[in-house]
């Protein structure tokens, strides 16, 4: 199963930190040697980039930066792993090192599974997940 | 430069239309063939996912399905562009598809350029950024 993990976070946008990009460095490294990491990176910050929204029945484009503070997305990874399990394992021992080597950083790793690689969205989760929204 | 594109949309979570997925499709083909898309894909509905948050110097694992209501992202695109003018202009191409073929639908496509890839974020720009949030 595949899966991508997302880090978000509503501080102010910091680079990791020397410690962490080390220790991400070495977890990567293992990683991608087991063949479980498929890619990773960083975001550039929000003020850099856009949103082309739709609302009312129409394209509008916001160009960066922007003024209300909100979650942003600071990096993803994706992993290919044998199941949820082993992916929330992956994302805590992640999310463990910016604890560790990030002192005072707030932030969410959100873990979604990717459509396709043996997972597919069928029309009975559709109907669930507008039924629970 | 190499940009990543995000979808959100506070309603709650559908499959893209046959229309949608058709004209999709379409693009991603053209796009693929002339080297400028790296990556696509779907994401599974976050019911089906996780979220583990660092507050107040703690780690905790909240496991799907998940009460709030918030905005979800559904699916992703990386592409290698010229500039950012030529990666706005594909945005707005793919969200047109959106509203052509997903009537009613809402939502947001976030842009962002991807560290590396021609990107690198200057100690100036951490400094403005702080700045900013320092204001806000």
């Amino acid at each position: 199963m595949r899966f991508m993990s997302i880090v978000i976070s509503s501080q102010p946008m910091q680079g990791p930190t020397p410690a962490l990009m080390e220790a991400m460095g070495k977890l990567t490294e293992r990683e991608i040697k087991s063949g479980r990491m498929v890619d990773m990176g960083g975001l550039a910050p929000l003020a850099q980039g856009a949103h082309v929204a739709i609302e009312g029945g129409k394209l509008r484009v916001t160009d960066g930066p922007f003024v209300e503070a909100k979650e942003v997305i600071g990096g993803y990874a994706i992993f290919e792993f044998r199941d949820k399990a082993e992916a929330l394992a992956m994302a805590k021992e992640f999310m463990q090192l910016h604890l560790d080597h990030m002192p005072g950083w707030e932030g969410t790793c959100e873990l979604r599974p990717m459509i396709g690689h043996g997972v597919d969205m069928k029309c009975g989760e559709a109907l669930q997940s507008a039924q629970l929204a | 430069m190499r940009f990543m594109y995000i979808v959100t949309s506070p309603q709650p979570m559908q499959a893209p239309t046959p229309a949608l997925m058709e004209a999709m499709g379409k693009i991603t083909e053209r796009e693929i063939k002339a080297g400028r898309m790296i990556d696509n894909g779907g994401l599974m509905p976050l019911r089906e996912g996780a979220r583990i948050a660092i507050a107040n110097g703690k780690l905790s694992v909240t496991d799907g399905p998940f009460v709030e209501a918030k905005e979800v992202i559904g699916g992703y695109a990386i592409f290698e562009l010229r500039d950012k003018a030529e990666a706005l202009a594909m945005a707005k191409e793919f969200m047109q598809l959106h509203l052509d073929y997903m009537p009613g639908w809402e939502g947001i496509c976030e842009m962002r350029a991807m560290i590396g890839h021609g990107t690198e974020m200057s100690g100036d720009e951490k400094a403005a950024i702080l700045a900013e949030a320092i204001r806000a």
